[in-house]
C-alpha cells in the first residue's frame, strides 16, 4: 500500500490539481459563450472591444486556448504515449496547430492592448512570442526524430500554456494575503504568472542533468 | 498508471461536487441608489433591492397653490441640520453598534423648505434619509412685547400615506429653526428633535470631500476566526470583522469636473470606487437611502440633502464617469478576490 502510494501520489496530484484548475478555466471560458461584448473581463475593456481586430483576437484566443490546455494534459503521460502513440500524435497535432496558428498570434494582439501599461504589455507580448517559439521548436524536433529535445521544448511550451492558470492562482494568493490594489496586483502577476513557471522548469532541467 | 488517472478524476469530481461558483462572486451586487440609476434594467434592480424605506416618488398634488420646486433652483435656501433622536421621549430604537469605535446614533441630516405661506396656511417639504415628503399646516406669529422679537410657531403635518410620515412642531426666527417631530406610526425612532440653520444649496462640481470620517460599509465584511488558547486548555474563539472601507484616494479624485480615464480608476479599491461615484450624487444634493453612505455624506459640512431623485440632473461628464466607475466596481465586486480574472 505504501509503495503504491509513493508511486502514484505524484500522478494523482498532477491530474487532480490540473484537472480542477482546467475545470475552472472552462468555467471562465463558458462565460464568453455566446459572443457578447460586455461580459466579465470585457466590461473593463470597452475601448478595446470596440476594435474589430481586437474582437477577433479576443474570441479566437478565448475559444482555442482552453482546447490547447486540455489537449496538453495527457501528453506527458508515458503510459498514453507508449500504449496509444496515435492518440499522443493526434493530440500533439491539435496542440501545435491551435497554438501556432490561432492561440499564440491572438495572444500577441491581445498583449498589445493589455491593462497595466507598457510593463504588462511587454510581458504578455513576450509570453506570446516565447510560447510560439517553444511550440514551434518542439514540433521541429519531433519531425527530425529528436525525442529528448522534443520533450524539453514541449515542457517549456506547456509551462507557458499553464501560465493562464498560475497567473490567476498567484493573483488570488496576493489578494488574499496582501490585498494590494487591483492594477498593482495585475502588473505583478502579468510577469510572475509565466516567469515563475519557466524558472522552475529550467531549474528542474539543470538539476536533473547532474 | 490506470489507477493514477482514476484517482485523479475522482478527486476532480469530488471537487466539482462542491457548491458555489469558484471563479466569481455571483451573489455580489453593486449598490446603485434608486434615485440615480440611468438605465431601465438597473432601475428595476435598484427598486427591488431597496426595501429599507418605501419610496413615494410622486408628490400629492392636492392643492394648485402648492409651490414645489421641481428640479433644483440655483441658490435655493434650506433649513439644514441633524434630525436627532429626541432623548426626552420614549424611543424604542437604539444606537446602531457596528464594531469597536464605530456606531451610529440614528441621526440623519435633514433639510426643511418652507415653500409657501398664505394667510396662516403653510406649505413646504422636507428631505431626509432618502424621503422627500411634503407637509402643510398652520403658523402663528407671536411678538414678544418686551423685546419686539417676532417668533413664528409652526405646526405642519405630512400626508400620512407613507410609513415614515409625522408631524413637525417648530419655531422659526431669523437664524434658527428648532423643534420636534412625532411619527404617526410606532416606528423605532418615533420622536425626533432638530435645530437647523439656514443654508444655501448650490451645485458645485468642484467641491471635494473633507476628511471627516472613514466610510465603513458594515454590510460588507469578511470574518476571520481566531482561536486563542489560554492557560489550562481554555480555548476562546474570536471573530474579527474586516469591513470594506475607503482610502485617501477619495480626497484626490473628482468625478464631476473632469472626464475620468481608465487609467485613473483601474487601480482603485472597491470602497474608493463606490465613494467617488456616490460623491457625484452628493454634489447634486441626493438624499441617500443606503445607511453607510448616508452617514458618510451627512458628515460632510457642505452636503445638503435636497432631492430624492436626481436622474435628470447629471452632466455629460458625470454620466460617462458613472458608467466607467460602475463597470470597474462591478468587476471588482465579482472578481477581485476570486480565482477568475474574468
Amino acid at each position: 500500500m505504501h509503495l503504491g502510494l509513493q508511486k502514484y501520489a505524484p500522478r494523482i496530484l498532477y491530474y487532480g490539481v490540473l484537472g480542477w484548475f482546467t475545470y475552472l478555466m472552462l468555467a471562465i471560458t463558458v462565460q464568453y459563450i455566446p459572443i457578447q461584448f460586455n461580459v466579465a473581463f470585457l466590461r473593463i475593456k470597452q475601448d478595446e472591444i470596440a476594435l474589430v481586430h481586437y474582437q477577433w483576437a479576443f474570441f479566437t484566443h478565448v475559444y482555442t486556448s482552453i482546447v490547447v490546455i486540455i489537449a496538453g494534459i495527457f501528453q506527458f503521460s508515458n503510459y498514453v504515449r507508449t500504449r496509444y502513440p496515435v492518440i499522443h500524435k493526434n493530440l500533439g497535432k491539435v496542440y501545435v496547430g491551435l497554438t501556432l496558428l490561432l492561440a499564440s498570434p491572438s495572444g500577441l494582439v491581445m498583449g498589445y492592448y493589455a491593462n497595466g501599461g507598457i510593463y504588462s504589455r511587454i510581458s504578455f507580448m513576450l509570453l506570446a512570442v516565447l510560447w510560439f517559439y517553444f511550440t514551434y521548436k518542439a514540433f521541429r524536433h519531433i519531425k527530425q526524430g529528436q525525442f529528448e529535445l522534443h520533450r524539453k521544448f514541449m515542457l517549456r511550451s506547456f509551462a507557458l500554456t499553464l501560465s493562464a492558470i498560475s497567473l490567476r492562482l498567484i493573483k488570488w494568493g496576493l489578494v488574499s494575503t496582501l490585498e494590494l490594489p487591483p492594477m498593482d496586483t495585475y502588473k505583478i502577476v502579468a510577469w510572475a504568472g509565466w516567469v515563475v513557471n519557466l524558472a522552475v522548469l529550467e531549474v528542474y532541467f539543470l538539476v536533473s542533468k547532474k | 498508471m490506470n489507477k493514477g488517472i482514476i484517482f485523479g478524476w475522482i478527486a476532480i469530481f469530488g471537487l466539482l461536487a462542491s457548491c458555489g461558483n469558484p471563479i466569481k462572486d455571483t451573489d455580489s451586487t453593486v449598490k446603485e441608489e434608486p434615485g440615480t440609476v440611468l438605465t431601465e434594467e438597473a432601475a428595476s434592480d435598484a427598486a427591488e433591492s431597496s426595501t429599507e424605506i418605501p419610496v413615494v416618488e410622486t408628490l400629492k398634488d392636492t392643492d394648485t397653490e402648492l409651490i414645489i420646486p421641481d428640479g433644483l433652483k440655483e441658490g435655493q435656501s434650506f433649513w439644514v441640520g441633524y434630525f436627532k433622536r429626541n432623548m426626552a421621549e420614549p424611543n424604542i430604537g437604539n444606537d446602531l453598534y457596528v464594531d469597536e469605535g464605530i456606531y451610529w446614533n440614528r441621526k440623519n441630516k435633514i433639510s426643511i423648505s418652507i415653500d409657501n405661506i398664505d394667510n396662516g396656511r403653510v406649505k413646504g417639504h422636507s428631505v431626509v434619509a432618502g424621503n422627500d415628503r411634503p407637509f402643510e399646516g398652520t403658523v402663528d406669529v407671536i411678538t414678544d412685547s418686551a423685546s419686539g422679537k417676532q417668533t413664528q410657531y409652526f405646526t405642519v403635518k405630512e400626508p400620512g400615506d407613507d410609513k415614515y410620515d409625522g408631524v413637525f412642531t417648530f419655531t422659526l426666527t431669523d437664524y434658527d429653526l428648532m423643534g420636534t417631530w412625532e411619527a404617526y406610526n410606532d416606528l423605532e425612532i418615533k420622536y425626533r428633535k432638530y435645530h437647523l440653520q439656514k443654508k444655501v444649496y448650490q451645485y458645485d462640481p468642484d467641491i471635494m470631500l473633507q476628511n471627516q470620517n472613514q466610510y465603513v460599509d458594515w454590510n460588507k465584511y469578511t470574518e476571520e476566526t481566531e482561536i486563542m488558547e489560554y492557560d489550562e486548555g481554555e480555548i476562546e474563539e474570536w471573530i474579527r470583522k474586516s469591513f470594506s472601507a475607503s482610502t485617501d484616494m477619495i480626497y484626490k479624485i473628482n468625478a464631476s469636473n473632469q472626464l475620468l480615464k481608465k487609467e485613473d480608476v483601474e487601480n482603485l479599491k472597491r470602497g474608493d470606487l463606490t465613494i467617488i461615484r456616490n460623491t457625484i450624487y452628493a454634489r447634486h444634493g441626493y438624499s441617500f437611502k443606503h445607511r453607510p453612505l448616508r452617514i458618510f455624506f451627512d458628515a460632510q459640512e457642505w452636503y445638503i440633502p435636497v432631492h430624492a431623485d436626481i436622474k435628470s440632473e447629471f452632466t455629460e461628464i458625470e454620466k460617462k464617469n458613472i458608467q466607467l466607475l460602475l463597470s470597474f466596481e462591478k468587476n471588482a465586486e465579482e472578481y477581485y478576490d476570486y480565482f477568475g480574472r474574468g
